[in-house]
This record gives structure tokens, C-alpha cells and sequence, in this order.
């Protein structure tokens, strides 16, 4: 490969991973099933908050391939290692 | 003017002997940006380090354990695999040298004297099942709840996480919730490994450097070999402690980018980048 094929290879795939990460920070959301009230309302999250919720083990996916919030708004998360 | 000229040139070309010696204190830098010295807990956020999130003493979430908890909700992670892409083809393992906190844990247990002993080259290849089984295969298909999801079984979840939290219920008075049996035996084959193989993490199974490693042989710095100058004296084969030949294969999956090997006297490995011009490209420009 020659030094400016390289280069133009590496450019791309900065700008791939920059794009992927920007997309995933300020577009990206999920549905997820929050407990409220003795029921449960669906609501948009975005990825940013779905991966803080996930480091506090404070997200996972029920029996029906949804997204579930495993504690309600207000309420402390698990806090602890989720596993 | 051409001894200026000469002097930079000879300081360019020494860059990474001159880095060697601040290694320590680099990593020293960084581990104090990951240890949240500020209490702000940005775990929005990723980092391109292994560096558990559930530690008490963490800044960003662990890319591998957001890539494990999204695969094991069937969310693709963006947010995570768009960093680890722009910082591998930045870097490649150099994130691995210089910056992650868990290979500086075991660059300071390998300080420590006792006698060393090489792992098999094949043992280097773990590493990529570690990935695709513990981190993708299994998260998917069956959930976080498995033995061997990885986050159960991740080393440095039970020393940065799992350990103070023992600590803290102990000193509370509270009955010490222990890690699974599994989890425990890794946790203590890894701290007696550090001390007799050379990042045994970091070369046999660790998901992330098999993610940087992928990046390594087209990554924007790299190892550069200039076969004019090797005299073919081996010396960094002795230099290098991950069984690594340098000239035949500098950009080597197992390679971790220490820069160790650059120690070698007649300066025929050095740190390079595809943006820099070198001796080749500016007798082309004459030439034009």
C-alpha cells in the first residue's frame, strides 16, 4: 500500500469512528420500559444515559426482548458491580 | 544552519528513546485521570482503557463492559465502538503501553524481581476468543445472567470493584458479599501470574488490546523499522519481554507498543507516524 493510499485509508476510518461515535452520543436513543407508579411507561433514553444506567446494572433485557429499567425514576440505582 | 538542521533531525529521530524515559510518569497521568480525582463519575462517557466502571474510583465507563451490556440487550454500541475505532486507528496498542491503568498495574508488579517466564506465541491468539465468546457470543444469546458473560469473570472488576467494595461491608459491619467462584479464581491466578509473566492480561486475554491490536499494522503512529540502519545485532530481541522479533514484524498483533525495543543502539526502530515525511519522500520531492 503506498504511503498516501495509507493515509487516506487511516482519514476514513477516523472520520468512520468519529461519525459512529457523534451519531451514538447525540442521535442515538432506545425504547426502555421504566417502572412508575405500580406500572410501566415506555420511554426514550438516550445512549449516553442507557450506558450509565448499564454501568450501575440498572438496565437489562426482559423475556420479551425488551429493555427494561430495573428500578424507578427517583429511586436509587443497584449501584453496586452489576454482576 | 545545517548543524541546526542536523540537531532537529537527530532529535526527531530519537523521539521515542527520549519518551522511554517518562513512560512511567505518563502512565502516572492518565491513571489519575481515570481514578476521578474530581468525584465527577462522567459515566455517560467511555474510555479507551480497561478500567472497571462499578470501581469506586472510576471517571468513564469500561468500553468492554458497555460493549458486553449492550450485546446482551441487542443495542448496538456507538457511542463505545466509534471511540475504540477512532483511538485504534490513532494509536493502535500504544493505548496499551502508555495509557490503559490495568497494564500499568502489571508494568509495576513486573518491577518487583523474580524470575520470568515466556508464554507459548499461540497463547497470544486467547485473547480474540476472549472477545468474540465472553464479550459478543454470549451476552447475546444468553444474557447477562451467564457464568461466563464477561463482566463475571473480568479480573479487574474484582480488583477494582468487587475488592473495596468487600473492604467498605467489612468496615461497615455488613456481611462481605464474595465474587462468584469463578471470578475469585481468575482474581488470583492473575495477581500470582503478574508477578512471574509479563503482562499476562494484556498478552493472552484481554478483549480491548485484541480490538487496538487489529489497528496495529495500519494505525496513524506506528513502529518504523529502517532496515538501512539495523546491523542485525538482535539486541531487540533481548529488549523486547513479549517474545516479539521487532524487525521481522514491528507492528505485531502481541506487540503493546513499550517501546522498549527502540533502546536498540544504532536507532533502527523508532516511533513513526504516516504523517510525517520521511528521508524517501523528501528525495522525491527533490527528484519532482
Amino acid at each position: 500500500m503506498t504511503k498516501e493510499k495509507k493515509i487516506f485509508v487511516v482519514c476514513l476510518l477516523i472520520l468512520f469512528g468519529a461519525a459512529m461515535f457523534c451519531y451514538g452520543a447525540f442521535f442515538n436513543s432506545a425504547k426502555v420500559l421504566a417502572p412508575s407508579d405500580d406500572k410501566k411507561v415506555e420511554l426514550s433514553k438516550p445512549e449516553t444515559s442507557l450506558i450509565k444506567l448499564a454501568s450501575v446494572g440498572g438496565v437489562r433485557r426482559d423475556e420479551f426482548g425488551r429493555i427494561e429499567q430495573t428500578f424507578a425514576e427517583g429511586e436509587k440505582p443497584p449501584e453496586t458491580c452489576p454482576t | 544552519m545545517q548543524t541546526l538542521v542536523a540537531m532537529v533531525k537527530k532529535m526527531k529521530s530519537n523521539i521515542s528513546s527520549k519518551l522511554l524515559g517518562w513512560r512511567m510518569w505518563i502512565q502516572s497521568a492518565f491513571l489519575v485521570l481515570w481514578l476521578d480525582p474530581l468525584g465527577l463519575r462522567l459515566h455517560t462517557m467511555c474510555s479507551p482503557v480497561f478500567h472497571c466502571y462499578s470501581c469506586p474510583l472510576a471517571t468513564f465507563a469500561c468500553p468492554i463492559g458497555i460493549i458486553a451490556q449492550f450485546s446482551a440487550m441487542h443495542l448496538f454500541p456507538f457511542v463505545a465502538v466509534g471511540l475504540l475505532v477512532t483511538v485504534g486507528i490513532l494509536f493502535g496498542t500504544l493505548i496499551c503501553g502508555w495509557v490503559c491503568p490495568f497494564g500499568f498495574l502489571q508494568d509495576m508488579a513486573a518491577k518487583i524481581p523474580t524470575p520470568r517466564f515466556d508464554l507459548p506465541k499461540f497463547t497470544g491468539y486467547f485473547k480474540y476468543v476472549v472477545l468474540i465468546v465472553t464479550v459478543l457470543a454470549i451476552p447475546y444469546f444468553f444474557g447477562e445472567e451467564h457464568l461466563l458473560f464477561f463482566c463475571r469473570i473480568c479480573p479487574a472488576g474484582a480488583l477494582e470493584a468487587r475488592v473495596p467494595s468487600m473492604i467498605n461491608q467489612a468496615i461497615a459491619g455488613q456481611s462481605v458479599v464474595w465474587p462468584n467462584a469463578l471470578k475469585l479464581i481468575i482474581l488470583i491466578l492473575f495477581l500470582i501470574a503478574i508477578f512471574f509473566v509479563k503482562r499476562p492480561w494484556c498478552r493472552m486475554l484481554c478483549p480491548l488490546g485484541a480490538i487496538f491490536s487489529l489497528f496495529n499494522r495500519f494505525s496513524a503512529f506506528f513502529l518504523r523499522f529502517n532496515a538501512d540502519k539495523c546491523t542485525d545485532c538482535k539486541r531487540c530481541h533481548k529488549l523486547c519481554e513479549f517474545g516479539i522479533e521487532p524487525e521481522k514484524s514491528p507492528n505485531d498483533l502481541g506487540c503493546v507498543r513499550c517501546l522498549e525495543c527502540t533502546k536498540c543502539g544504532p536507532d533502527a526502530l523508532n516511533l513513526g507516524s504516516i504523517f510525517e515525511r520521511t528521508e524517501k519522500d523528501n528525495e522525491k520531492i527533490k527528484t519532482e
